[in-house]
């Protein structure tokens, strides 16, 4: 336990006190055996004489030692003991604190020192808050603006990361995940007849699992991981997810990598099935809706006037009866076709996004989860490996694997063969075992139980997971093998309505766009004799190219935009300007960049002969580019197609900026150009770009011979250094 | 009217059984069978129909698979099963019209798939010569 000071201080001089006494007591006894027994009794004579002095002198000594040890414990003690409490004050939770003197000189030169250090620290405090702060505004901009765009989409959009923890979601993925009441947990025994889902929780930070089925989401990571491995073009799984409210969500779900290739999270894309059938109320969806009784209706006017007109003598009763048919079925029609689509739309059949799927990826998922899921063995004997099935992947097994479970329940069999073929518009899929035949009843019962294997489930029937996929489902019977029993489903093998555009794989782009693949530094166009040139007696070639993509390995110059300094004067009509077909067709998000359009490069000159003409503009100057490497990396890559060589020595307004502003920590063009002064028109035009470097490049000169920076050869190695210095980064 | 074959063949009368709950289809077919110099017996609901077709060993069975209790398909396989209906025929006369479902009723032994709405020559043209088939059959014993 700490002491109070105060205390402190009686124990430290009472002890001392003591010490003292001890000391002199000591001293007097050592002195009083020295003396012979006359003189102690003459030394008694005299103390009892005079102990009023000899008191008073000892009370005056204590009095001092007292006065002493006060001193020492205020000045030096004290404030030292203080010192540490204050310090961490002021680096934990108040950074304005600061000591105060008190105590010795070495002390109050000590406490200067610390508010000193102080002073500073919380400046420095100051600063790193202030950068954190813009840092957060500029996110949260972003965010915000991110927010706004997601909101406005359809689709419900959901971001998690590798451990489900939802990252990020817009409204209408909360409508779609989340009940209608929300808040009040609901009553158990007023909700739905079907086991609805227990209320859940969602937003932020929660684990998606709490709202979609966590076996939904690792049957498409399995799909998802398997299709990486394949390297398929689109990696996304898609399945069908049951909204609280009942209603029909198809899911994509796409992986989101890192550099590596690693999965770091994924998105989930959810499209309303049920609204979107109502908003289109396409008439073909309307008319296989209303297909059963309007075919039945239109078979009995057909039929009763096809007869009526075959048979003109019909007795008149019949020919009534039959006028009575045909009046009736007319009727119907009109109704079916008067009520309101929507209304009629019972359970369309094309309701579920079937996806393609190859069956031998198929087979080989249901087997190994019979296998450790119900302890059932799969066997595939007869199938094309790469036939395609339109299915709900994970619905689908389920489908199956439940089959398969039922008939281990009702007639223990450990041991199935499957084969699927397809035949006439059909695709068979037969699962069988050996034992008594299958009754249609048997069938039927199954159908109407909710599917569900252990923790796996659907909140849907067998039936309705058939009818969803426009299936049937019949006993099988083989004619060679009466021992043969199964059930044979039958899935239509049509080619989809809808078909699934790949979705470019979400990776995440390394943070710095810059490209350093380009050695700018040794170009054999550098002659010592242009080198030890002052930087204004010079002639740029300053240039910008738009191009396809981020990749100069894969992507391709579409524009090059040029002008020239000469004498340190920016000659703006003496420029470079040219489209170039890259003989492919644009990205859409490149696109969104620099607003060049396919049809603007059709009738353009390609790169073979446009750099020809670009290399006599450039020819004999100091090419100058924003992150040159960049560009100059795009044309070098042309090298060997054209024969085009450039060797000019090559300038970089990114690294020259960062010569001159070392601190900044952005150098990008925008960020410059604004520090600069400059104005950016023309921003992502080629041309705009390089009249904006050149303007830019005008500006850092002088200040470059500020930090003597003068001749060519002086810009290249201070750039080399910034380079270097920037790669640690 | 043309001379029916039912006038100039009487003895043999070949039944035929029609499972359908809509009268807009029964009644037509019914008369345009009988008609035809056809015995004709209606069901309404699948049980109806096994019944009847038990006790009244039809020749012919148009079907309509969406009759209920049990469905069409389940008749079809019902009647199909019992050995003394092994010469009937079954065709079935349907509103259901996917491929899967005349894969199933294929499957299920029928001899016949004819969609709703159908036209009434389609219709005889099938039965008599499924009849006629059998016809042969029966007078090669």
């Amino acid at each position: 336990m700490e002491m109070d000071p105060t205390n402190k201080f009686w124990w430290f001089a009472g002890l001392s006190i003591l010490l003292a006494l001890l000391f002199f007591t000591g001293i007097a006894m050592l002195a009083w055996q020295q003396l012979a027994p006359g003189q102690q009794t003459v030394v008694l004579e005299v103390i009892k004489e005079h102990f009023i002095y000899f008191f008073m002198a000892m009370v005056v000594l204590l009095t001092a030692v007292g006065f002493a040890l006060d001193g020492i414990f205020h000045s030096f003690i004290l404030p030292l003991e203080r010192l540490p409490e204050e310090v961490e004050l002021v680096y934990t939770v108040n950074p304005r604190h600061r000591i105060k003197r008190e105590g010795s000189k070495a002390v109050n030169q000590l406490i200067d020192n610390l508010n000193e250090w102080a002073d500073r620290h919380e400046a420095f405090e100051a600063a790193v808050e202030k950068r954190v702060q813009s840092a957060r505004q500029e996110v949260e901009k972003e965010k915000n603006i991110l927010a706004v765009i997601m909101s406005e989409l359809p689709e419900g959009v959901l971001i998690c990361n590798r451990e489900g923890q939802i990252l990020f979601f817009n409204r209408q993925a909360q409508k779609f995940l989340t009940r209608r009441e929300e808040g009040l947990p609901p009553n158990a025994t007023q909700t739905a007849p079907r086991d609805k889902p227990p209320f859940a929780y969602f937003g932020l930070g929660r684990s998606v699992f709490e709202v979609i089925d966590r076996n939904l989401i690792s049957h498409a990571w399995d799909e998802i991981a398997e299709k990486l491995e394949r390297q398929d073009s689109s990696a996304a799984a898609y399945f069908v997810l049951l909204a609280p409210d009942g209603r029909h969500i198809r899911t994509e779900m796409v992986p989101v990598l890192n550099q590596q290739r690693q999965f770091s999270g994924f998105i989930l894309i959810l499209n309303d099935l049920s609204s979107k059938m109502e908003s289109d109320g396409h008439a073909d969806l309307l008319l296989q809706s209303l297909s059963g009784g309007l075919r039945t209706a239109v078979a009995g006017v057909r039929a009763a006037s096809e007869t009526m007109m075959e048979f003109p003598e019909i007795p008149p009763e019949t020919r009534q009866e039959f006028t009575r048919i045909i009046y009736d079925e007319a009727l119907r029609i009109s109704r079916l076709l008067g009520q309101h689509s929507r209304e009629r739309i019972e359970r369309p059949r094309s309701q579920w996004p079937l996806i393609e799927m190859r069956v031998g990826t198929v087979l080989e998922k249901i087997a190994v989860k019979a296998r450790h899921l119900l302890h059932l063995r799969l066997i595939r004997d007869n199938y094309e490996k790469d036939l395609q099935l339109s299915a709900d992947s994970y619905s689908f097994s389920l489908a199956i694997l439940f089959l398969m479970h039922q008939a281990h329940e009702a007639f223990g069999i450990e041991e199935f063969h499957c084969g699927v073929e397809r035949r006439s518009g059909c695709v068979h899929f037969d699962l069988i075992w050996q034992g008594p035949s299958l009754r249609m009843e048997t069938v039927h019962l199954w159908a109407e139980k909710v599917l569900s294997l252990q923790d796996q489930g659907l909140p849907l029937t067998l039936g309705e997971v058939i009818h969803y996929h426009q299936a049937e489902i019949w006993p099988y019977a083989d004619a060679n093998d009466a021992r043969a029993s199964g059930v044979r489903l039958t899935l239509p093998a049509i080619q989809l309505a809808e078909k699934h555009l790949p979705r470019n794989l979400a990776i995440i782009p390394d943070s710095r766009p810059e490209f350093y693949d380009f050695d700018l530094f040794n170009q054999p166009g550098q002659l010592p004799e242009i080198d030890s040139l002052p930087l204004a007696d010079l002639t740029y070639t300053v240039f910008d190219t738009e191009t396809t993509g981020l990749d100069p390995r894969s992507d391709e110059i579409i524009s090059i935009g040029a002008v020239r300094i000469v004498n340190n004067r920016l000659l703006s009509r003496d420029r470079f300007e040219q489209l170039v077909n890259p003989r492919r067709a644009l990205r859409w998000e490149s696109v969104q960049i620099h607003g060049i359009r396919d049809e603007m490069l059709a009738d353009q000159p390609t790169i073979d002969e446009v750099l020809p003409r670009f290399h006599k503009f450039s020819e004999n100057t100091i090419m100058v580019a924003h992150n040159a490497a960049f560009d100059m990396r795009m044309l070098q890559l042309k090298e060997t197609a054209t024969g085009i060589r450039f060797i000019n020595p090559v300038l970089d307004t990114m690294l020259l900026s960062a010569i001159v502003h070392p601190a900044q920590e952005n150098h990008n063009l925008m960020t410059i150009a604004q520090r600069l002064g400059i104005d950016v028109s023309g921003r992502h035009t080629a041309i705009g770009d390089a009249l904006a470097t050149a303007e830019m490049f005008l500006k850092l000169m002088p200040l470059l011979a500020k930090k003597g920076v003068h001749t060519l050869q002086e810009a290249r190695q201070a750039s080399e250094k910034t380079y270097y210095a920037r790669l640690k980064y | 009217m043309t001379a029916k074959p039912s006038q100039t063949a009487p003895p043999p009368r070949r039944k035929i059984l029609i499972a359908d709950h809509e009268t807009g289809t029964t009644v037509p077919l019914r008369f345009l069978m009988e008609q035809s110099g056809y015995e004709v017996r209606v069901a309404t609901t699948g049980e109806e129909a096994i019944r009847v077709a038990t006790a009244y060993k039809p020749d012919l069975v148009l079907l309509e698979a969406m009759i209920a209790n049990p469905d069409g398909f389940e008749t079809c396989q019902l009647i199909r099963e019992n050995p003394n209906l092994a010469a009937t025929r079954i065709i079935f006369v349907t509103a259901m019209i996917r491929e899967v479902d005349i894969a199933k009723g294929m499957a299920l032994g029928a001899d016949g798939y004819i969609k709703k709405p159908f036209a009434n020559a389609e219709i005889m043209d099938h039965v008599r010569k499924l009849l006629e088939l059998t016809d042969g059959d029966g007078s090669n014993q």
